[in-house]
């Protein structure tokens, strides 16, 4: 039997961030992961014959620049591309909106539509990057832990009060207060008149969530997104060579460091002995005994697929199963014969393209996902990587990877198998409007529904962010209450993935808030 | 200078203007009600709007009236009896939902529907009332500043957080899930009756914009619980002689008291001078000045409306318009000649004495709000209906019926413009429609209809946009951020200036907390203000 310090399930990201803390620490470390390559949702893929391009996720602007600066991730031949546009809206009718990098510019753009909006943009983009300023500093810590709050714990909090108020004054406390539970949809409102202008804003606060830009709570999904200095515009960072190539930068540190990673290699189960978790069992029979288990899968696929449910107990696994994910996100992947037919000038569609009207356009698109029906003009987030890195196709081709928002995982109608390729059509149908041609030029097509997400990623339910971001699954609570602590009711067993604090997203920041979390109890001696 | 005539002026005789007024006299403050309409009640009066009917016009039910309210004004001595609404009636197309505060009853008929569900029943029951236990107390607490560390302002929320320590972790998540949670997410977790989750979640989004799978709306849910009317946890009721009667017997205790009350007297304007507070004006033109002025008006009408432009630094100002309204809610009052029948269980039976609520499934209430979204009136409207006359056959001619149908959603601002005539009437039509479905012989017994838009909501009793609880309960719009953060002390900018209305924590419904909260704070200030003045500081 082999002995390792510590095993790692999964082998995304966050997985090969959490093991690449603990083997720098000296720990011997094994990463298992069920697919033929490491990466996760982090993949480069090939779409069809000679045309590569991100298969899921498709940014990673908001990987923590701490850690790609400790991990060495540029030595490890991680290159980034960042456009100096972050977002492109086209519209049916020939207008568009841009979002460049530099807020002056776009401000300079918005002129012509709206002079309030021009002075408005410059303010709300410093506001959210002050606001998100305060998320970073949540994100970057390990949650207090609210189950058994004692006057020190109580002073934690005004602690944590404090900290806040260094960072911004009063003024600041009172309105990222004010603003967490909030409706993007108002945010967006208080601050815009135009509609498209509030959509582009409002839909990165709705992106992967089973809500819309109405429900309260995701302007928190906002400032998680902004983490990072994405400002009012976002990120729109590419990896060279698609995000499969910061998954093997990540590798490369990871194994640099000593860290074994095993690929087509699926955990079966976790091996107990009473409630303490002391390795893992893969499907080929092997059994591997670790002083602790980390887990990169989603909290409910490690809790309910790999515990006997007879150590779980039926509580904690009726909880486990209450642990909200309707995935609603769908990809489709486009290979192109030629540049996409838009007719504004390449630089402006180097970062993310959205199809989206404003808020109500993206209101009703989410309605149809709430009685199980596929959106008939869903919210589209496409990048078009070729246009920054020509290697990933043929020459002359190109390849536009979409992410399609809100395409239930429930249906109420038929199953995805069936209907994968009416949203294929729909999706087309939606980017056609505004890009006239475009339909003509696909040589080929690949969609990916929630199950395909979920069968190929093993996210449950499709869910790209492991569980829903919403307040209810936030920081000391997620991804439920007790276990806010990437720490699962089991002793030595750990969540470093989406689903844990500060949530999901290619930031690492799961990953290593894990790792430190870990090592921490591997040296109090909490875990012999 | 002469001294002012009162010490303490109070702008609306709404129930909470009351409630301050009639704890302020009882602590020896010469006090005064100014209210604008020629009756006291604000939206809880009873009015009879054709000859013989008396309609709660506007708030039909009450549940959450503090208990020490009741008891330190000594309500139940100045005429107010509340008369219990038992249970909910869930008409359906061929069947119902009938729920009674017969428990057994309840679990037999719940059984029908699903096992699992009974069981769930009694275990959430117990649940609620222990976390209703537990919030309880925060409806007396003064919410503190999170932009200031003060800690005499934290102290009472750390033994709320003792309190937390003290229950069991289950009970914990079930708290924060509760805050932060839909009501149908919240409910699925424990129910699979659709029809049981649709009517449970519709005590969610009463008075809000949200719908029932909206987050931040479950935790309303816990006010079934806490309404703790003679002490007996979870009753509602209906006063006698419709809400107006609540308001009349605080007033008469306000008035016990040596409070004095003055109808028909509209302020116009607050003076105030030098960021001070020194009277206000009505519309007569006649001013009075006074010590401290309490507006039970909300922040908008107060800030806005009543303050002299300029008197609030602009930041307030941008905080105050973004305070939310956004009624979403209508009002129809019906006469009618017998009772409503509804086939789905026949005849005038007990079903009928207490709420009828038209909700029948979660998509019905869902899609009823997705109409509101984009600026039209619910097509197939959510309606609580009460029949008051069941209990107190004082409010009609003998055998003749009043009932009121509280209605979601009417949303204030229409995508087609304003509300006039023509959609009052349209709104009327659906509504009696929507319940015809399931009472068809409710049309033919009409006598009388009146029909509140919000529009008429905000011009007849001075809820800006119609909104019933002076503002949204959205989750950024309650504690610490109610009316706007950094000013949820019930004090304002303006000194000698408080707000006494729902517009302050904790908000809308019958309660008389805000009211009550603001009066006492308001004493604690007199008093270190007058302990001040024997140190021979100015005050």
């Amino acid at each position: 039997m082999i002995r390792k310090d510590v095993v790692v399930i999964g082998a995304g990201h966050n997985g090969l961030v959490c093991a690449a803390v603990l083997a720098r620490s000296g720990l011997d470390v094994l990463v298992l992961e069920r697919r033929r390559r490491p990466g996760g949702a982090a993949d480069t893929a090939e779409i069809a014959p000679g045309f590569r391009g991100p298969a899921a996720a498709h940014t990673v602007g908001r990987f923590g620049t701490g850690l790609y600066r400790t991990l060495g991730l540029a030595d490890h031949g991680l290159r980034l591309i960042e456009p100096s546009v972050r977002a492109f809206v086209p519209s049916p009718d020939g207008g568009s909106l841009t979002l460049w990098a530099d807020p002056q510019r776009t401000a300079e753009e918005l002129r012509f539509r709206s002079p309030g909006d021009a002075a408005a943009y410059p303010r709300f983009d410093r506001k959210l990057r002050s606001l998100a300023s305060f998320v970073a500093y949540l994100h970057a810590m390990t949650p207090p832990d609210p189950t058994g709050p004692s006057m020190s714990d109580a002073l934690g909090g005004l602690r944590l009060l404090r900290g806040l108020r260094r960072l911004g004054g009063a003024g600041n406390t009172r309105e990222v207060l004010r603003v967490l539970p909030m409706a993007v949809a108002d945010l967006v409102k208080e601050a815009f008149e135009t509609d498209v202008l509030r959509g582009a804003v409002a839909a990165r606060g709705v992106q992967y969530t089973a809500m819309g830009p109405w429900s309260a709570g995701t302007v928190a999904v906002l400032l998680s997104d902004s983490v990072g200095g994405g400002g009012a515009a976002g990120q729109s960072t590419l990896a060279a060579g698609g995000p499969g190539a910061l998954a093997e930068a990540l590798v490369s540190a990871a194994r640099t460091a000593g860290a074994d990673i095993r690929c087509d290699t699926e955990v079966a189960a976790l091996m107990t002995t009473g409630d303490r978790i002391t390795g893992v069992a893969v499907r080929a029979g092997e059994e591997i005994e670790a002083r602790a288990v980390v887990s990169g899968a989603d909290p409910k696929s490690t809790l309910l697929g790999l515990v006997d449910p007879a150590i779980l107990g039926p509580t904690m696994g009726w909880r486990a199963s209450n642990i909200r994910g309707p995935g609603t996100v769908a990809k489709v992947n486009l290979a192109l014969d030629g540049p996409p037919p838009f007719s504004a000038e390449v630089e402006r569609l180097r970062g993310r393209v959205l199809f989206t009207a404003g808020i109500d356009d993206l209101e009703s698109a989410f309605d149809a996902s709430k009685y199980g029906r596929i959106s008939e003009a869903p919210y589209l987030e496409a990048t078009i990587p070729t246009l920054s890195d020509p290697t990933l196709a043929p020459e002359g081709g190109h390849v536009m990877s979409v992410l399609v928002q809100w395409a239930p995982y429930h249906l109420s109608e038929g199953n995805w198998d069936a209907r994968r390729d009416e949203l294929g059509d729909l999706v087309l149908k939606r980017i056609e409007e505004s890009v006239p041609g475009i339909s003509g030029m696909v040589r080929h097509r690949q969609v990916l529904t929630p199950l395909d997400l979920e069968r190929d990623y093993g996210l449950t339910e499709g869910h790209p962010l492991h569980a829903e971001p919403g307040l209810d699954q936030f920081f000391a609570w997620r991804p439920m209450y007790g276990s806010g602590r990437y720490r699962l009711p089991l002793r030595g067993l750990y969540l470093c993935g989406s689903g844990a604090h500060p949530g999901g997203g290619i930031t690492g920041i799961p990953g290593a808030n894990a790792a430190r979390e870990v090592l921490s109890d591997l040296k109090g001696g909490r875990l012999s | 200078m002469p001294l002012p005539t009162y010490d303490a002026v109070i702008i609306g005789g709404g129930h909470n203007g009351l409630v301050s007024a009639a704890y302020l006299a009882r602590a020896g403050l010469r006090t005064l009600v100014l209210e604008r309409r020629h009756i006291v009640g604000g939206a809880a009066v009873t009015e009879e709007v054709f000859p013989g009917f008396r309609y709660s016009v506007a708030s039909y039910v009450v549940s959450l009236l503090r208990p020490e309210i009741i008891r330190d004004l000594d309500l139940s001595r100045h005429g107010f009896e509340l008369l219990p609404l038992d249970g909910t009636f869930t008409p359906l197309e061929g069947d119902h939902l009938w729920r009674t505060n017969d428990h057994g009853r309840t679990l037999r008929e719940l059984r029908r529907w699903s096992a699992a569900d009974a069981e769930a029943y009694e275990e959430y029951g117990r649940l609620m009332v222990d976390m209703a236990r537990f919030i309880k107390p925060v409806l007396s607490l003064v919410p503190p500043d999170p932009g200031r560390i003060d800690v005499r302002e934290w102290l009472p929320l750390l033994g709320l957080l003792r309190d937390f320590r003290d229950l069991p972790q289950r009970h914990q998540g079930t708290f924060v899930q509760l805050m932060t949670m839909s009501a149908v997410d919240f409910l699925s977790r424990w129910f699979e009756t659709d029809p049981l989750i649709a009517t449970m979640a519709a005590s969610g989004i009463i008075g809000t914009f949200q719908g029932i799978r909206s987050p931040g709306t479950a935790y309303v849910l816990l006010h079934h619980y806490m309404g703790e009317i003679d002490g007996a946890f979870r009753a509602w009721g209906i006063p006698r002689g419709g809400t107006g009667g609540v308001s009349e017997a605080i007033a008469s205790a306000a008035r016990s008291f040596g409070a004095e009350i003055r109808c028909a007297a509209p302020v116009t304007r607050i003076l105030a001078q030098g960021g001070r507070a020194t009277g206000v004006v009505l519309d007569s033109g006649e001013e009075i000045e006074s010590r401290v002025v309490l507006s039970s008006a909300d922040a908008k009408v107060t800030f806005l409306d009543l303050l002299p432009p300029g008197t609030i630094d602009p930041a307030m100002e941008a905080a105050v318009r973004r305070y939310k309204f956004r009624g979403s809610s209508g009002k129809v009052n019906l006469a009618l000649d017998a009772l409503p029948d509804f086939p789905s269980l026949p005849g005038p039976g007990e079903h009928l004495r207490g709420a009828i609520s038209i909700s029948p499934s979660v998509e019905w209430m869902e899609r009823a709000y997705d109409d509101a979204k984009y600026g039209r009136f619910s097509r197939r409207p959510y309606v609580d209906v009460v029949i008051p006359t069941l209990v107190d056959p004082s409010l009609a001619p003998p055998g003749k019926h009043v009932m009121s149908c509280f209605v979601q959603y009417a949303p204030y601002h229409l995508e087609d413009g304003e509300w006039d005539d023509a959609t009052r009437e349209a709104f009327g039509d659906t509504v009696v429609e929507t319940l015809a479905t399931f009472a068809p012989n409710l049309p033919s017994l009409i006598l009388h209809r009146q029909v509140l838009s919000p529009k008429d909501i905000e011009e007849h009793f001075g809820l800006t946009e119609g909104n019933i609880f002076q503002g949204e309960l959205s989750l950024e719009q309650l504690f610490w951020a109610r009316p706007v953060p950094g000013w949820s002390r019930y004090r304002t900018p303006v000194r000698n200036l408080w707000l006494c209305g729902s517009s302050v924590h904790p908000g809308g419904g019958i309660m008389g907390a805000p009211g009550r909260i603001a009066a006492l704070e308001v004493l604690r200030s007199v008093r270190r203000g007058r302990r001040r003045g024997r140190r021979g500081a100015v005050a």
